[in-house]
């Protein structure tokens, strides 16, 4: 009698044990693929994402999904929590997540034949300005704190000049988007503004009424263009292959017609190294203030 | 100047009908636009409050954050235009103040820097800025050529800013002068056609009322117009009358045609009575000369027969011929129509001197017409017989007065005595003929006076008292035509 209860019992875990590992793996199967967007691309195109979703979703063979957050630290954050698989994020979030080893390099975009871009400075055409020294005490708009191009290349070139943001300009915002900040210097909102020289250039194209109002008063050295990440809790199978799906867009005509919409030339496989200046010029602010170092989160 | 109420009634009836009718108009159009004034004011109003509004939604936790740039996309969504279909009123300008004035936000950055006090162009602009600034309670201020709505921005009861919006009042009054035009032109077009309407109404009305004037102007002249029945053909007041006209028209025209008739009855019956009255007053002479020349017949050579029947004779024809001679006298002179100066009335002041001879009768002379043309021949003959009469009457002795005036467009001419006057029962045959009073007097005097003086549309008048005695009065116009047939109403 026990002993066949006993029996009942263990069939009955079983049974249920293999429920729940069928039903863990179908889940596991058809739980979507979610890229973290940022402000790097022109994120706004909704009708582009989704057919790229849906070709990516067939190369894949699972769902992949585009998830959109204002600024860079939410999709850190949701890449850190694990409730995204992959983001496509800016070179400065990289290097300075990387100390945990939570991300991994996935795919870097190629624009106009290097993984390389700018941060550009601009301000409105017919403003007098000709140099980031005299924007002193007026507005400034910057994407993101977190954005290299959009904030961390302006700290640095005030930090050189002895100066600190705050108390450089009159007053700054941050639009968590470089479309935006071009939109605030264009309107003269803002006299000046940080931005990604991809955004800007591909911007030129799509609204140039737009972006002809401004004008790139500073082009920044080149730096590592923001890449495509992968949190690291996802495994190297997926993400290989993912990886190996954005690469090879360039090899077919679908995948091309994208990159053609982004305005890019493919995407390739480069060491971190290729943010190492980035990581650089933000040691270097942070030397310039000093009480900073060290909040490094994590 | 003409003087309005010399106005045709065809001109006067459709000007009042037409001020009335556009007064009307004009007033229920003005109280049409007032009110969509004020109903269109209050629904912007109420837009700008809602555009304010909505811009405010994120407004305390952008300004807690120093999100600027999220106050601005706020501003500028709030006024784009078209937004949701739900207006066609420019948004002229928006703003997100910070309590001290200063700009947190604007809809025109270039004009109005971030973090710069709010630049205010003229007293107006400050005012209205103080009392956005200063207000706690979402209200409307109302400017020249805009309306703004102010919101007030707490945040734990504490206010961080303000947000203002200005909406143009430019399209309200287009739209309101469209209404106005419209209004007016529509007032225009009625009061045109009202007008038209009421010229042809009063027209119509009016043509009855001038046939009458013109029919009674030609009765005043002494023609008889009949009005054409056409226009009478209709029952009401105008129409019986005249009906009434035309019945008098008639009436008149028919007592005309019987005086006319009854003046040719006269006419005979006077010639009749002056045939008779000759044939009776050469009669009886004729008959005593018969007598005499048939007594004379019987007794050829009685010479006393003869000496006393042979005077008797002679006065016979004597009387005859003085009555022939006063008919022919007159008759001659009635055609006679040489002018000449009036001086010739002169020539009668020796006659009438002849005639008193050695009386007592003084003549007083008073001609004051020296210059002006006359018919001699015949006012000769009027004032010689009047002054006959005026010396016969006096019997002996008294006075006598001749005057003669121009008299406004008459000439006037008086003979005066002071003589006893003319009894009473004489008087209404003063101007018949062969009436006399004298046994020797031929009784045509006043009968010629009257006769000719009537020959040249001139009147006389007598007045006669036993105190005062006799004057007469002749009055004859200088532009009387002559009057060939003459009057035989005596």
């Amino acid at each position: 009698m026990a002993r066949s209860r006993r029996n009942v019992l263990r069939v009955t875990v079983f049974v249920l044990a293999l429920f729940f590992s069928i039903g863990t793996a179908w889940a596991q199967s058809e739980k979507p693929l979610r890229l973290g967007l940022t402000a790097v691309v022109a994120s706004e195109n909704l009708r582009f994402f989704d057919r790229w979703a849906a070709y990516l979703t067939k190369k894949m063979g699972r769902p992949v999904e585009f998830i959109r957050r204002r600024s860079y630290r939410e999709v850190m954050e949701m890449l850190e929590a694990g409730s995204i698989d992959f983001a496509w994020i800016c070179g400065y979030p990289f290097v300075q997540r990387r100390e945990p080893e939570y991300l991994q390099l996935m795919a870097v975009p190629i624009y106009q034949e290097n993984p390389l871009y700018h941060s550009y400075i601009i301000v409105h055409r017919d403003s007098p300005y000709k140099t980031l020294d005299d924007l002193q005490e007026k507005v400034f708009a910057f994407s993101d704190p977190d954005s290299n191009s959009g904030f961390l290349y302006p700290q640095f070139l005030l930090a050189n000049m002895g100066f600190h943001v705050e108390r450089f300009f009159r007053e700054t915002v941050f639009t968590f988007n470089h479309g935006e900040t071009i939109e605030a210097v264009a309107e003269r909102f803002a006299d000046g503004g940080a931005v990604d020289s991809y955004i800007w250039e591909y911007l030129a194209e799509v609204k140039p009424e737009m972006v002809n109002k401004t004008r790139v008063i500073n082009k920044s050295p080149p730096f590592g263009f923001p890449p495509l990440v992968a949190r690291r809790g996802i495994d190297k199978e997926t993400t290989a292959r993912f990886s190996e799906i954005m690469i090879s867009m360039s090899e077919d005509p679908e995948g091309r017609a994208f990159l053609k919409e982004l305005k890019l030339d493919g995407f390739g496989i480069f060491a971190p190294e290729l943010f190492q200046n980035i990581r650089e010029i933000a040691d270097e602010v942070k030397k310039a203030r000093p009480w900073l170092s060290g909040n490094n989160r994590k | 100047m003409m003087n309005i109420r010399n106005w045709s009634l065809a001109f006067k009836l459709p000007l009042a009908f037409t001020a009335l009718v556009a007064g009307i108009a004009f007033t229920i159009g003005a109280a049409i636009i007032m009110q969509d004034w004020f109903r269109f004011r209050e629904a912007l109003e109420e837009k700008a409050l809602l555009l304010a509004r909505s811009a405010a939604v994120n407004a305390p936790a952008a300004i807690l954050r120093n999100d600027y740039w999220e106050l601005y996309k706020g501003l500028k969504s709030a006024s784009a235009k078209g937004i949701g279909g739900m207006r066609d009123e420019e948004v002229l300008t928006s703003m997100v103040l910070n309590e001290d004035g200063r700009v947190l936000a604007h809809l025109y950055p270039s004009d109005n820097p971030l973090g710069m006090p709010l630049q205010t162009k003229n007293e107006a602009d400050r005012a209205f800025l103080s009392i956005a600034l200063h207000t706690t309670e979402p209200r409307i201020l109302r400017g020249r050529g805009f309306i703004e709505g102010v919101i007030p921005v707490f945040s734990d009861e504490k206010k961080i800013g303000v947000i203002r919006l200005r909406l143009s009042t430019v399209e309200l009054v287009a739209q309101i002068k469209n209404g106005a035009l419209t209004t007016f032109g529509l007032t225009a077009i009625l009061v045109f056609g009202g007008s038209i309407l009421v010229g042809m109404i009063s027209r119509r009305l009016l043509r009855p009322l001038t046939a009458l004037s013109t029919g009674m102007e030609a009765v005043g002249r002494g023609d008889f117009p009949k009005l054409d029945p056409a226009i009478i053909k209709e029952g009401d007041e105008i129409s019986k009358l005249e009906a009434s006209f035309n019945r008098m028209a008639l009436e008149l025209e028919e007592k005309k045609q019987l005086e006319r008739e009854l003046s040719a009855n006269e006419k005979m019956a006077a010639l009749g009575r002056i045939a008779a009255g000759v044939a009776h007053e050469v009669n009886n002479p004729l008959a005593g000369m018969l007598n005499c020349l048939d007594t004379l017949k019987r007794h050829p050579d009685d010479e006393k027969i003869l000496e006393r029947y042979l005077p008797l004779i002679e006065k016979g024809l004597n009387r005859i011929h003085s009555i022939v001679q006063g008919l022919l006298g007159e008759m001659r002179t009635e055609t006679a129509d040489d002018e000449s100066d009036a001086s010739c009335l002169d020539d009668l002041r020796e006659v009438a001197l002849a005639e008193i001879g050695e009386r007592p009768i003084h003549l007083e002379w008073g001609n004051q017409l020296s210059g002006a043309k006359i018919n001699c021949k015949r006012v000769q003959l009027i004032v010689l017989n009047l002054l006959k009469n005026s010396i016969q009457a006096l019997d002996g002795k008294g006075s006598v007065r001749f005057r003669s005036a121009q008299d406004g467009p008459c000439l006037f001419f008086e003979v005066a005595d002071d003589g006893p006057g003319v009894p009473e029962e004489q008087r209404r045959h003063l101007f018949d003929p062969f009436y006399s009073t004298r046994p020797e007097g031929t009784g045509l005097g006043l009968w010629i006076v009257y006769r000719l003086t009537r020959s040249m549309g001139g009147k006389v008048e007598l007045t006669t008292s036993p105190e005062q005695g006799t004057v007469v009065q002749v009055y004859i116009p200088t532009d009387a035509t002559d009057q060939d047939n003459v009057d035989w109403v005596i």
